[in-house]
């Protein structure tokens, strides 16, 4: 499977508050990298002997095996100052990178998956919601989307009808905003930066940019980590493990429209480290 | 597919392990498939792959008489034709949305699948009943060379710590056998105990002689 394509987008490799100034080596899409940190300069990532780009932002470190045709994409809402950064840390799933971006995207498995936390089995309708690939930046975009949750966020007293809307700005990386519970009008960001290993190994680095003033920093970053680890054990047993661009092989609904959109946009771009285009 | 060797029913679990509305994991010898038991005590089988986003259907979970995939509740019948779609309630699942009922009996205490519907019942072992099951990392010969074993029609017949016992084989891979040990009915627990120490006693024997050839 050639990564051509891929190999000119940004992928995180790291929280920028945990560099090693020695080194740590790591892989991108299959290739050996080691990532330094510097008690004076910037930070640096290195492969074969060869500096690679990098970008500090949203609390990771960034870069690309390849030459990025454009800037690390930004998350505007994330800039204002009242809002809680949470960097929460790593999770090394089994799965293709693909994979485990589908899943962020798809709300459908929240009552079987997140039971009484983000979904109730009582309430598993999914309404229609709108989907789309903005030419003019280049994203899938999914808005309008509604679920009925128990408890949408740490923030959260009760169940609520939670509003979402879901952002795919790079191959790997989806945003999330969602309502926030002491901020009506405000979006709750949660994104989900994940690090393509091989094409069935990853690292995902959560990250999150909150209006929340009461949780303590650590139940934040357990609430997370307690969500990814449900959603860890769905990701390491689907079969085949590299995600099927090929439409026959799984049955879509009404429901996976995002999932949908994302798989075709990644077919587009030729984006098929860690895809499977025909059944095997 | 291989109709000659598809079309024949393969020791996959005891049917001790699994318990009313449980579902486990088994394997035939090309594809990982689930065994799942319904609340009246039915025994069926399908492929581990529920048809909507691949998840194992063996980490599913069991209702009444239906299967259901823990990913997203999609709900299966005894016949593998999806019932229910969670996210679209009043949705009705097109016929085409299936997870592949395969063949699946019991006897002897062994649950028994096919990957196509074989002419003819399991063997049956009159007089014994299934002991425990387990993975041997050997060949079947291996295993029947070692134990001293008689091939019989379907199985091995051997003496193990003094008793009569007879081991059902599932090759899973080139060096991988499932085992079901069989033994008389009437054996007191103290002798099934001491039957299954000799079964493992057997195990790494097989797996040393794999070893060392």
């Amino acid at each position: 499977m050639t990564a051509e394509a891929m190999r000119d987008a940004w992928y995180p490799v790291g929280l920028l508050s945990d560099l090693r100034v020695e080194g740590k080596d790591s892989l991108l899409l299959g290739q050996k990298i080691t990532v330094y940190g510097s008690k004076t300069g910037a930070p640096r990532v290195k492969s074969d002997g060869r500096n690679l780009p990098v970008v500090e932002r949203f609390g990771h470190l960034w870069t690309s095996l390849g030459t990025p045709v454009k800037d690390l994409f930004t998350i505007p809402e994330a800039d204002h100052p009242d809002r809680t950064l949470v960097d929460v840390g790593v999770v090394r799933v089994k799965c293709s990178p693909l994979r485990a971006v589908e899943n962020f995207l798809d709300i459908a498995h929240f009552p079987f998956v997140h039971t009484d936390i983000l979904g109730a089995e009582s309430h598993p309708e999914v309404s229609e919601y709108k989907v789309e690939i903005r030419d003019e930046v280049d994203e899938v975009w999914a808005t309008k989307v509604e679920f009925f949750q128990p408890q949408a966020a740490k923030s959260a007293g009760g169940g609520i009808t939670t509003e979402y809307m879901y952002r795919v700005p790079a191959p790997t990386c989806s945003v999330l905003y969602k309502t926030c519970p002491p901020r009506p009008g405000e979006w709750d960001v949660i994104a989900l930066f994940v690090q393509p290993l091989t094409e069935d190994l990853c690292d995902v680095w959560p990250w999150m940019a909150l209006f929340d003033d009461e949780s303590p920093i650590t139940d934040l970053i357990h609430f997370q980590q307690l969500i990814f680890l449900q959603d860890r054990s769905i990701l390491e047993n689907q079969i085949p493990k590299r995600l099927p661009l090929d439409p026959a092989m799984e049955t879509p609904t009404r429901a996976d429209l995002t999932s949908i959109a994302y798989r075709r946009w990644l077919k587009r771009h030729n984006y098929t480290f860690g895809a499977q285009l025909v059944a095997e | 597919m291989d109709a000659e060797t598809d079309a024949r029913w393969v020791p996959v679990a005891v049917s001790a392990d699994i318990l009313d509305g449980t579902v486990a994991p088994a394997r035939l010898p090309r594809r990982p498939i689930a065994v799942w038991r319904s609340a009246s005590g039915n025994i069926y089988a399908n492929g581990d792959r529920c048809p909507h986003r691949g998840m194992r259907l063996s980490h599913g979970f069991v209702r009444g008489e239906t299967l259901s995939c823990i990913y997203h509740g999609w709900r299966f019948g005894t016949d593998g034709a999806c019932q229910k779609i969670p996210a679209h309630p009043a949705v009705a699942p097109p016929k085409t949305i299936n997870c592949g009922a395969l063949p699946a009996m019991e006897g002897n205490g062994v649950i028994w699948a096919a990957a196509q519907t074989p002419p003819d019942k399991p063997a049956d072992f009159a007089g014994y009943e299934a002991l425990r099951s387990l993975v041997i990392a050997a060949t079947p010969d291996a295993i029947t060379h070692a134990s001293d074993g008689e091939p019989i029609v379907g199985a091995t017949k051997m003496r193990l710590d003094g008793h009569n016992a007879i081991l059902l084989m599932n090759g899973l891979g080139p060096d991988e056998v499932f085992v079901v040990v069989l033994i008389e009915a009437d054996l007191s627990v103290p002798d099934r105990l001491s039957v299954s120490a000799a079964v493992e006693r057997l195990r790494r024997a097989a797996e040393t002689a794999g070893n060392a050839a």
